[in-house]
C-alpha cells in the first residue's frame, strides 16, 4: 500500500478507525475484505495511496487489531498500512458521555493529523470504493478547498462479498438502498465518504472535538463546518458501497424512546452548530511509542488533550466568519 | 210695373232666376271648397298637434337622458375622486408594505440569528452536562476507594 514513490507522500490517504472488539459481528473480517479490495483497485489504477488505521481505546486482553492487520495483511507486499493505537486513557478522560464507548472522530482526527497524503478520504471499515471513485481518483482531478462527498448504496445484508467485485457490487440487483445527498452539506452517511485536501482538512482542524457526548451526527457536523467556514461541497457523482444498513439502522429503533440512552448519543443534539478544536486536535502533542515498523502507540499524557469544557470552541453564527 | 209686381209675389225673370241658381251653385261650390279646405287645415293641425306631442316626449326624454347623465357625471366625478382617494392609499400602503418587508426580513434575519444563539446555548448546557456526570462519577469513584480502607480492620 505504498507510494510508488517509496517514502514520499502519497496522493490518497485513507484514515479508517476500530479496534478488535467484533463491532457488528465479523467486524475484523468485514474490514480486512473491504481494505484488501479497496486496496486492489487503487493499486491497479495507479493511485499511489496509505491506509492509516487508528486504534482507538482498545480492547483489553485481546490482541491489538493493528497487529491483527499486520498479520493478515502480510501477502500485500510493499504496500504501507500505518497504525495509530491510542491509549484507552485518552477515550477516558475525553467522554463527556460514559455510554460512549468509541470516539470514532476523534479517532478519525488522529489519523488525520498523521496523514502524509495529499488528499485525505475519511471513511468507514467497510466501505467499498466504486469503479467512478477509483477512476476519478486516478484522474487526479480534485481541487484543494473543495470537500468531495458521495452517496452510499447499501446492499443487501446477505450479499456474499468474500470475493468482491465491482460486478457483483455494481450489480442493482443487490443494491437495497442508495442514501442520497443533497447539497449544500451534503450531510446523509457522510462519515463515510469526505474527501478533502490534507491541507484543508488542518485549516478545519478536523471533526468536533469539543462535543464529546455524542458521535452521531458528528460526521454531519465536519460538513456544517465546512460549508459554513466557506468551503465548497461537492457530490463526486459515483457512489460507495456498503453490505447492509449498518449497525446503527439496526438499533436506532431500540432508542426511540430513550434516545439519551443509546451508545452513540443523543441523536437529537443540535449538530448545525460550528465548532472550533483547540490547536492540540487530533491528540497531536501526544507521545509516540513505536511499536514496529507499521504501528506506534499514543502513550496517555493529560497535556496532549485540551481543557475538559471548551465553550468557546461552540461558535455562535455572527463569530463563524472568524473561523476561517 | 209689371216687374214690381212680380216681385212682389215673388216671381223674378227667368234670367235672373237662372243667373240667382248658377250663383247659389258657385256660392255652393266655394262652401264645400272652403270646407274642404277647413277640413285639410283641421287634418293639418292634428298632424302638427301630433308632432308637437312627439316633440315634447321627445324633449321630456331629452330631459330626462339629460338628468340622467348629469347623475352619471357626478357618480362618475364621485369615482374618480374615490379612485385618486384609493391611488393615494395604495401609494401610501406601498410604502407601508415595503417598510413592512424590510422589517419582516430583519426580524427574519433575528429569528435565525435568535435560533442559532439558542442552538449554541443548548450545545454548551448540553457539554456542561456531561461534564459534571462524568466528574460526578469519578468524585463518586474516588470517594468510594477512599472510603473503603477506612472501613478495613486495622492490623
Amino acid at each position: 500500500m505504498t507510494s510508488e514513490a517509496g517514502n514520499s507522500a502519497p496522493f490518497l490517504t485513507i484514515v479508517v478507525t476500530g479496534r478488535n472488539d467484533d463491532f457488528g459481528g465479523d467486524f475484523n473480517g468485514r474490514f480486512i475484505r473491504a481494505l484488501r479490495f479497496n486496496h486492489a483497485q487503487l493499486s491497479a489504477a495507479g493511485v499511489s495511496h496509505e491506509f492509516v488505521f487508528v486504534e482507538w481505546a482498545p480492547i483489553e486482553k485481546r490482541p491489538h487489531l493493528a497487529s491483527v492487520l499486520r498479520e493478515e495483511l502480510r501477502d500485500l507486499v510493499g504496500a504501507e498500512l500505518r497504525s495509530f493505537v491510542v491509549d484507552r486513557a485518552y477515550h477516558e478522560a475525553l467522554t463527556l458521555n460514559p455510554r460512549l464507548q468509541f470516539h470514532e472522530f476523534i479517532a478519525k482526527n488522529v489519523g488525520i493529523r498523521r496523514a502524509r497524503g495529499q488528499f485525505v478520504l475519511t471513511t468507514n471499515t467497510d466501505i467499498y470504493l466504486s469503479r467512478g471513485v477509483v477512476n476519478r481518483l486516478a484522474a487526479g482531478t480534485f481541487e484543494t478547498g473543495v470537500l468531495y462527498r458521495a452517496a452510499r448504496h447499501d446492499l443487501k445484508a446477505h450479499i456474499d462479498v468474500t470475493w468482491a467485485s465491482w460486478e457483483l457490487l455494481e450489480d442493482p440487483r443487490n443494491c437495497e438502498i442508495v442514501n442520497t445527498i443533497h447539497p449544500p452539506c451534503f450531510t446523509n452517511a457522510s462519515g463515510d465518504f469526505l474527501l478533502l485536501d490534507t491541507i484543508s482538512y488542518h485549516r478545519l482542524r478536523g471533526f468536533n472535538e469539543v462535543y464529546r457526548t455524542a458521535k452521531i451526527h458528528i460526521d454531519g457536523n465536519f460538513c456544517v463546518k465546512a460549508h459554513a467556514t466557506g468551503l465548497i461541497l461537492e457530490d463526486i457523482g459515483p457512489p460507495v458501497y456498503h453490505v447492509g444498513r449498518g449497525t446503527l439502522h439496526a438499533q436506532v429503533g431500540s432508542y426511540r424512546e430513550n434516545p439519551g440512552d443509546a451508545p452513540w448519543g443523543d441523536i437529537r443534539w443540535k449538530s448545525d452548530v460550528v465548532y472550533v478544536n483547540t490547536p492540540g486536535w487530533g491528540l497531536g502533542s501526544a507521545p509516540e511509542r513505536r511499536l514496529d515498523s507499521q504501528s506506534s502507540f499514543l502513550e496517555f499524557d493529560w497535556n496532549a488533550i485540551g481543557p475538559m469544557v471548551h465553550l468557546k470552541g461552540v461558535v455562535s453564527p455572527a463569530t463563524r466568519k472568524e473561523i476561517a | 210695373m209689371i216687374k214690381r209686381a212680380l216681385r212682389a209675389v215673388g216671381l223674378v225673370r227667368l234670367v235672373k232666376y237662372t243667373a240667382a241658381v248658377e250663383q247659389q251653385k258657385k256660392a255652393e261650390l266655394r262652401a264645400r271648397k272652403l270646407a274642404q279646405q277647413v277640413e285639410e287645415v283641421r287634418a293639418d293641425s292634428r298632424g302638427w298637434k301630433a308632432k308637437a306631442e312627439e316633440a315634447h316626449d321627445q324633449l321630456k326624454k331629452a330631459q330626462a337622458t339629460v338628468a340622467e347623465s348629469a347623475k352619471r357625471a357626478e357618480r362618475a366625478e364621485k369615482l374618480r375622486v374615490e379612485a385618486e382617494h384609493r391611488l393615494a392609499l395604495d401609494g401610501k400602503r406601498k410604502v407601508d408594505l415595503v417598510a413592512l418587508e424590510t422589517q419582516l426580513e430583519e426580524s427574519a434575519r433575528e429569528l435565525a440569528f435568535a435560533r442559532e444563539q439558542l442552538m449554541a446555548i443548548e450545545v454548551k448546557l448540553d457539554i456542561l452536562e456531561g461534564a459534571a456526570n462524568v466528574l460526578d462519577g469519578r468524585t463518586r469513584t474516588v470517594s468510594a476507594q477512599r472510603r473503603t480502607p477506612e472501613r478495613e480492620p486495622t492490623v
